[in-house]
């Protein structure tokens, strides 16, 4: 019972005629987009013509999307939700919440033991997700995704498993200094067991990760290399491809945080020739529980066991164990079945649309964004300034002088809807570094529009104005 | 406009702002409000309904609310539990109807709120669980000899600001035992919870807990402190100099007040009276004693026939302390020396009792504490 998405036509034009087709579509899913599209189309009609981006104007991507998912239609507070807090989680279409359902409902059983008709076709269902992924990412193989927990729990695997038995006294490990607490703590827990050191490589003058700095961290002692592949602050895109490279000429593994990445951009695995990448499925449309990581096949198989129990091993001995072949070696336990198996629904979902018009319309919505923050005064956005050459993620953090982040998030809630994010963002080194203690965040994601954009940037023009007059 | 939420739970939220709670309907009177757009209950007319107002007493009803029901009343602090400032911070948010103005209003208490030094942002003084940076300082207040408790707090966050100052408003110079009585959740009485974000309002319970927490450790401190100048309530004694305060039942409030050692008062004391042997020498400090002070002076010598007495009105000391409100004359604290042949044979103890005795009806009608000196004249000879 594959969940059948057929394959939507790209939204980068605004004609109406492209938007018709959906209709010729069989599947119910699909159908109900139209339903709900249709009542969208009277509104297209009206829509600003004083649109600097054409593709931004409906019908974008974001307005064809929406439809597909129920939550954002919704007040709090008394106003309609505006919902841009996407890179600490995403929302998840109808088509992945029937994928669970159906999951539940159907054929749930677990996997990998049984031999009955519900247990064969979970394990199926099972492995066609880890499949999925595979072919999502472009890895040579499904058995080099294990799945884990989230993207966290994914790096402590590699921490734990590979770290522990490659890693002596004196090795170093270089992250930035624009890593995520996932990406930095177990890093710094292997680190004080068995004596290796770690490097951080600064921001340059257009804050991002400095390469050249970090190219001359590189050594023959370096062993490991952690670098995010998109900023969750910063909204910056490291050479990925150019990193890898620079650390195998010394000798070292490349460990991707692609968490801001794999939900909002083709990621090729294979032509990065990274050696472990992690991602999260709620980041992408997918449930919550459940990530994976990459690993090259030989560096998975030489790898010692994470955690040990039921599925991993191969024989068990009063007295020892021998263990699986990866993936399963890392698969200790049951695993969340159905949230994998939507993870694979989410991935055909989002491959339905197409992970490079995705990316392209972030890039236009994620500049309008920029932009319009830019006209708020005294607002200072972090992270490098779009230009030809450097690409932003569709992603803002930003501070107003003498205004709170938190005050700031609390008003646009309370007052107009508006959901961001306040804090440090799990970032607190890169916070420290800037010089501030917490900054709000906006965040898009395909199905946000540029209302969601006008609407934000009103808001926060009433928010400035509330806390401004009472200096 | 909005429609406020009883739980964070994102999903209850989604409920609340579409149907009514199923949750007993009198939970959500006083920050409830119905959202003006999709206003399809039938129950409601199209004007927006608040129900804002929380019975003080039982008997009183609003025009706009049912009459309260017990559960209401369980599950929240009475208002009148509250100290009397906040009382009346809770009275003025719950008049305050628009979510905006309450904003304002609790901006204005922040912009009110006296500045923390560097010195006192500490990471004993930081709150845990905000998101942002707050601090609060509490110590004893040393103009009202240490017996109530004042605080500081500051915050970067404007909001934030105006949480701390609400607090520090109705909690500085109370007694710690009303301060710790108060309930994390009469913050549901303000009705600005439903406009504070979850997180902000786990800041504000725990600046809340913190405050309780200082003002405890200060308490403890100070009878600490006390009892090793050989003073407490309690009849274990360190004595050193033959010197303490004795803390006698004080206002209903359960041991609020903190004992004050009274080591300087003795010294004081010893080196201002002289023995003439035999006689009898009375020595009034201060002003002319009235009323208690004379009826006190009558009683002692009346029963200890005492060698030396001298009685001295020192409640101006303690005035504005939780003691001494109610005792309308404000002869409340008094500081005795009286030596006697009665106290002869006697134990320290002792002494003070027998003295409490015959002051006893004194002490039931608004004397609050003495500070006693009782000796025999052949210690007082030997001195």
């Amino acid at each position: 019972m594959e969940v059948l998405l057929p394959k939507l036509p790209s939204f980068k034009f605004s004609s109406p005629i492209c938007c018709c087709s959906i209709s010729t579509r069989s599947s119910s899913y699909v159908k109900f987009g139209f339903r709900r599209f249709s009542s969208l189309s009277v509104c297209a009609s009206t829509a600003n013509e004083a649109v600097a981006e054409p593709s931004l104007g409906s019908p974008s991507l974001g307005h064809t999307t929406r439809p597909h998912f129920p939550i954002l239609h919704q007040e709090v507070n008394g106003s309609k939700l505006v919902y841009l807090d996407n890179a600490a989680t995403s929302q998840k279409p109808t088509v992945v919440l029937k994928t669970l359902q159906s999951y539940y409902e159907a054929y749930n059983s677990n996997v990998h033991r049984g031999i009955h008709f519900l247990s064969a076709k979970a394990t199926d269902q099972y492995e066609a997700a880890r499949r999925k992924v595979a072919s999502f990412i472009n890895a040579s193989d499904s058995s080099e995704i294990v799945f884990t927990r989230n993207a966290t729990e994914a790096i402590n695997l590699v921490a734990y498993s590979w770290g522990l038995s490659n890693l002596k006294r004196d090795d170093e490990i270089i992250l930035t200094v624009a890593e995520h607490h996932s990406a930095i703590v177990p890093w710094q827990l292997l680190a004080q067991k068995v004596g290796a050191v770690l490097k951080f490589v600064n921001l340059n003058q257009y804050e991002i990760p400095d390469m050249d700095k970090l190219k001359e961290l590189l050594s023959r002692k370096t062993k490991l290399v952690v670098v995010h592949h998109v900023s969750n602050v910063l909204a910056s895109v490291l050479p990925v491809r150019d990193i890898a490279n620079w650390a195998h000429d010394v000798g070292a593994k490349v460990l991707v945080d692609a968490c801001q990445s794999v939900p909002h951009m083709t990621v090729d695995v294979h032509s990065l020739n990274v050696d472990f990448l992690v991602a999260s499925s709620h980041k992408m449309c997918g449930p919550t529980g459940v990530g994976f990581l990459y690993g090259k096949i030989d560096l998975l198989s030489s790898m010692p066991p994470f955690l040990g129990g039921g599925e991993m091993i191969s024989d068990v001995f009063l007295d020892h164990s021998t263990y699986a072949e990866p993936p399963s070696r890392f698969e200790a336990g049951t695993p969340a079945i159905g949230e994998a198996i939507g993870l694979g629904a989410a991935i055909d979902y989002l491959s339905g649309i197409g992970m490079q018009t995705i990316h392209d319309y972030e890039v236009e919505l994620g500049r309008y964004l920029y932009e319009r923050l830019l006209s708020i005064p005294n607002i200072r956005i972090y992270g490098p300034a779009p230009s030809e050459k450097i690409k932003r993620a569709a992603l803002c953090s930003f501070n107003v002088e003498n205004i709170h982040a938190t005050d700031l998030a609390t008003f646009l809630d309370q007052q107009h809807g508006v959901a961001i994010r306040s804090g440090h963002h799990c970032t607190q080194p890169l916070h420290r570094y800037l010089g501030v203690n917490a900054s709000a965040r906006a965040s898009l994601y395909f199905y946000n529009t540029k209302e969601d954009v006008d609407n934000f940037i009103q808001a926060l023009n009433d928010t400035v104005n509330f806390f401004s007059s009472f200096k | 406009m909005s429609a406020n939420s009883i739980s964070s739970c994102s999903s209850l939220r989604f409920l609340t702002t579409r149907t009514i709670p199923k949750t007993p309907f009198l939970k959500t009177p006083s920050f409830i409000q119905i959202p003006r757009k999709n206003n399809d209950h039938t129950f409601f007319s199209f004007r927006p309904i608040t129900f804002q107002k929380l019975p003080t007493t039982p008997s009183s009803s609003s025009s706009t609310t049912p009459s309260p029901s017990t559960t209401e009343e369980n599950s929240l602090q009475p208002i009148e539990e509250l100290p009397p400032k906040l009382q009346e911070i809770v009275k003025l948010f719950q008049s305050v109807e628009e979510p905006k103005a309450k904003y304002e209003q609790l901006l204005f208490y922040g912009k009110s709120l006296k500045p923390l030094e560097q010195q006192f942002k500490t990471n004993d003084n930081k709150v845990q669980g905000c998101v942002s940076q707050v601090w609060v300082r509490a110590y004893l207040d040393p103009q009202q000899n240490n017996n109530v408790v004042v605080y500081e707090a500051d915050s970067d966050s404007l909001l934030t600001k105006g949480l701390a100052a609400l607090l520090v408003t109705g909690f500085s110079g109370r007694p710690v035992s009303e301060i710790v009585r108060v309930k994390p959740d009469f913050v549901h009485l303000l009705g600005l919870q439903q406009s504070l974000t979850p997180s902000r309002n786990n800041g504000f319970l725990n600046m809340l807990k913190l405050m309780q927490k200082k003002a405890l450790m200060l308490f403890v401190e100070a009878e600490k402190g006390a009892s090793e100048l050989g003073s407490s309530s309690s009849s274990s004694l360190e004595v050193k100099d033959g010197n303490f305060v004795e803390n006698s039942k004080g206002s209903g409030a359960g041991g609020e007040s903190v004992s004050q050692s009274s080591g300087e008062k003795g010294a004081e004391f010893t080196s201002s009276s002289e023995v003439k042997g035999g006689s009898f020498v009375e020595n009034s400090s201060g002003g002319e004693l009235s009323g208690r002070g004379r009826r006190i002076k009558e009683k002692l010598e009346k029963e200890l026939d005492p060698v030396e007495l001298e009685v001295e009105d020192v409640s101006y000391q303690h005035a504005g302390h939780a003691g001494v409100r109610g005792s309308g004359d404000g002869e409340t604290h008094f500081n005795l020396r009286v030596v006697s042949k009665e106290f002869e044979g006697k134990s320290l103890v002792k002494r003070h009792r027998l003295i409490y005795k015959l002051l006893d009806d004194e002490l039931q009608s608004g004397l609050h504490a003495l500070s006693i000196v009782a000796k025999t004249p052949s210690e007082v000879n030997e001195g």
